[in-house]
């Protein structure tokens, strides 16, 4: 190849490459506005001590860290996260997965069921959240009013330190059935009939065709969901901040709860950057995890 | 595949936590971002229209409704000054949009700003005292109520105009008390009575003697009737505070004796929420509750033809020093980056809520108290009085405060934080975690914390 066709396709590619970036440039523009700008800036903002409005008063290097690694209130808002994912994402997916194997079939009416089944992806977490306060109410509420009839005394739902972490997950397991629900459904449907017949044809019962031919074939939807569910658990925040607000005595107080506290209502930016900095480590931490071990078991078609 | 897949996955990953950290890099933005509601804030005085004066506030619900009216009568009667109020949703949402408008040029004329941002306002150092434009104008201070203007009075200076003001009162339901053989006319002034005849409601088995929220202010307004101060420095008044006093004998003597009576059953605890204890005293469920007296209305109106609502002072142990209530609420602030001829203009404005007429008008519409003292001679105070007779409580209640530093409120920077505490530290105890004691100890160890830290940022 001479020198000047390969300064010439030289060029040509550098022209594709102008081109790519042309038509990147709006979502570049926005991700490094409302993205990577604020990042950088959160990790400044970490390192400094802010005055009650919200202005840098005092560089401190890494003393904001220090301050939340000597403290307990972060472990435990941090103990009270995780206790919040694994008592809603396992319990969301496996709800949604059998509310998805049984509504799946050509049955007349299902589609009233796939309908009210997937409902609360229409409803925002505010209304979800005014719903069940209503439906949580200590005295007036109609939780307390059904299970009076099987004979046990009111609950205080949100009020009671045992019971409120469990109340709110509750309320986020219906409200992200929804999307989990249409997703595992979707998924369902995607496994041809012919499977189907075959399976049975060898004989196989219901149940082990579920266990053994569709779950297999739907792992890679479930893995999606896992993910999904994971980091949106880690970052619940409208309905504890409506229906709580961290309390009672913190058994509500997730990380990115506190983190809300102390960077918008206290304006201490700093503590507030350091949380969420920490919080981005883990969930990215997590997610990298997810992808290493538990893909090995997902099977891609 | 799969690699796609990790990038994509961790790509979302990073731009969700990204979002969440650009949240929170906004709230410190300096003049470029400052939020939406901000635009609507910026006027331009021009020279020849009326002088424009844009008003902040946090009355929502109907409240608004009595706010606009308020705006559009003075609009009517004058063509100078066109006032434009604006909702901003709860206290702490106005506080935090404030708080991103100051040092830009965006922002209101006027604000209001609830009574435990006061300390912050003046440490702020963005507002014009009330005093300059009192002291300019000879206004005539003596016609407020003294008690109201007693808490914004720091350093014998005025620094804010009371605006919306109310205490805490003990509602009872007169039917349940008839039940339990109480005497209805005669409701419990100390906390001895008071644990009787819950206790005695309770006993009857229609209902849960009492209710108190825990919120914060119900301990703040607990200390004041004791004639106990809250933080040191004289309750922060004659210098910032340092030091929190939420474990002193006043403070342990309350909460021991308000887990009494949860452990009783004479009381029931219904979490933080003050709608929630409301709710319980509209249906019947529980014979007493401590409110503002701004609910009066609501609270007799859902209790028609239900049971009769009676109102009594807030009780006080046997024996304890004289005391009061703190007057909570809020008041209004002028901001001094506006041009001076609007800061006048708007202290127009405030002259005009104050006359008698306005605050009648307010008053009555909002349950809220008159500030000025004229008002009560106002027909329509008067009629409305005798449809609510149970406000009478409330007003005798405030004439009745002694006024000292206990009664005059705590002053500190970290109130609204320092109010969360303390709520976390009473339910520590009720639930049994700590004892009141320890409970408080803990609180006043945190409070103190962060008062310190406060002093540190802010350079008087």
């Amino acid at each position: 190849m001479s020198a000047q066709t390969q300064a010439a396709s030289r060029k040509a590619q550098w022209k594709e490459g102008a081109l790519g970036y042309l038509f990147l440039a709006p979502s570049l523009l926005v991700f490094i506005c409302f993205l990577f700008y604020p990042m950088l800036r959160s990790i400044y903002l970490s390192m400094t001590l802010t005055d009650p409005r919200g202005r840098v008063a005092d560089f401190v290097g890494l003393d904001n860290f220090k301050d939340l690694f000597s403290s307990g209130q972060f472990f435990t808002n941090l103990k009270v996260t995780l206790l919040f994912v694994l008592l809603t994402v396992p319990t969301t997916i496996i709800w949604s997965l059998v509310l998805a194997a049984l509504t799946h079939n050509k049955l007349r009416g299902m589609k009233a069921f796939q309908f009210v089944f997937s409902l609360p992806i229409v409803i925002s977490v505010g209304t979800g959240s005014i719903i069940w306060s209503l439906l949580f109410h200590p005295t007036a509420g109609m939780l307390n009013y059904f299970i009076g009839f099987i004979g046990i005394s009111p609950i205080s739902w949100l009020a009671d330190p045992n019971w409120a972490l469990v109340s709110v997950s509750l309320m986020t397991v219906w409200m992200n059935m929804g999307f989990v629900y249409i997703v595992l459904l979707s998924g369902l449907q995607g496994v041809p009939d012919d499977l189907y017949e075959s399976a049975k044809i060898d004989g196989s019962g219901p149940v082990r065709t579920f266990l053994q031919i569709v779950l297999p074939l739907l792992s890679p939807t479930l893995f999606f969901v896992l993910i999904v569910s994971v980091i949106g658990a880690f970052q619940a925040f409208g309905q504890i901040h409506i229906l709580t607000k961290g309390g009672p005595m913190d058994t509500t107080n997730v990380v990115v709860y506190s983190i809300y506290q102390d960077a918008f209502i206290n304006f201490r930016f700093g503590i507030g950057s350091a949380q969420a900095l920490v919080l981005f480590a883990i969930i990215l931490a997590l997610t990298v995890f997810q992808f290493k071990v538990l893909e090995k078991k997902v099977h891609y078609q | 595949m799969t690699q796609s897949w990790l990038n994509k996955k961790t790509a979302i990953g990073v731009m969700l936590a990204g979002a969440m950290l650009a949240a929170t890099a906004c709230g410190s933005g300096g003049a470029g971002d400052a939020p939406a509601a901000a635009d609507k804030g910026g006027s331009k005085a021009s020279s020849s229209g009326p002088t424009k004066v844009v008003f902040w506030h946090a009355m929502g619900g109907s409240n608004t409704k009595v706010v606009d009216q308020l705006v559009s009568d003075f609009n009517a009667s004058q063509d100078k000054i066109k006032v434009e109020a604006v909702f901003q949703g709860t206290y702490d949402d106005l506080l935090s949009k404030l708080k991103a408008t100051m040092g830009t040029k965006e922002g209101p004329s006027l604000v209001q700003m609830y009574e435990i941002g006061t300390r912050f306002m003046i440490d702020s150092k963005t507002t014009t005292p009330m005093q300059n434009f009192i002291d300019q104008d000879k206004y005539d201070l003596s016609q407020l109520e003294p008690n109201i203007t007693g808490y914004y009075t720091i350093n014998g200076k005025l620094n804010s105009m009371p605006f919306n003001t109310s205490n805490p009162i003990l509602y009872y339901n007169k039917d349940l008390f008839k039940a339990a053989g109480l005497d209805p006319e005669k409701p419990p002034k100390t906390f001895e009575e008071l644990q009787k005849a819950a206790d005695a409601i309770t006993k009857t088995g229609k209902a849960t003697g009492a209710n108190f929220a825990i919120y914060g202010w119900f301990m703040e307004q607990f200390f004041a009737n004791q004639g106990a101060e809250y933080v040191n420095n004289g309750n922060g008044r004659t210098s910032p505070a340092t030091e929190s006093l939420v474990n002193s004998e006043a403070g342990v003597k309350t909460l021991t004796w308000w887990k009494n009576m949860v452990d009783t059953k004479a009381a029931n605890n219904l979490g933080r929420k003050t709608d929630d204890s409301k709710k319980a005293f509209s249906a019947g469920q529980v014979g007493m509750i401590l409110e503002s007296t701004a609910s009066l209305k609501g609270l007799v109106d859902n209790a028609q033809g239900k049971f009769e609502v009676g109102t009594g002072f807030l009780p006080k142990p046997e024996g304890a020093k004289e005391g009061g209530v703190v007057v909570g609420g809020a008041s209004l602030w002028i901001m001094n980056n506006r041009p001076t001829d609007e800061q006048k203009a708007a202290w127009e404005f405030i002259k005009f809520l104050t006359s008698p007429k306005e605050q009648a008008y307010w008053h009555i519409n909002t349950g809220y108290f008159p500030i000025t003292k004229k008002a009560y001679d106002e027909q329509s105070v008067k009629d409305n009085l005798k449809k609510f007779p149970q406000f009478q409580t409330a007003i005798d209640q405030l004439h009745q405060t002694k006024l000292n530093t206990a009664t005059q409120g705590a002053v500190m920077g970290v109130f609204p934080e320092a109010r969360q505490i303390v709520e976390g530290a009473i339910e520590e105890a009720l639930n049994n975690k700590k004892s009141p004691k320890d409970a408080l100890d803990g609180a006043a160890k945190e409070i103190t914390n962060k008062i310190q830290q406060y002093n540190k940022t802010v350079k008087q």
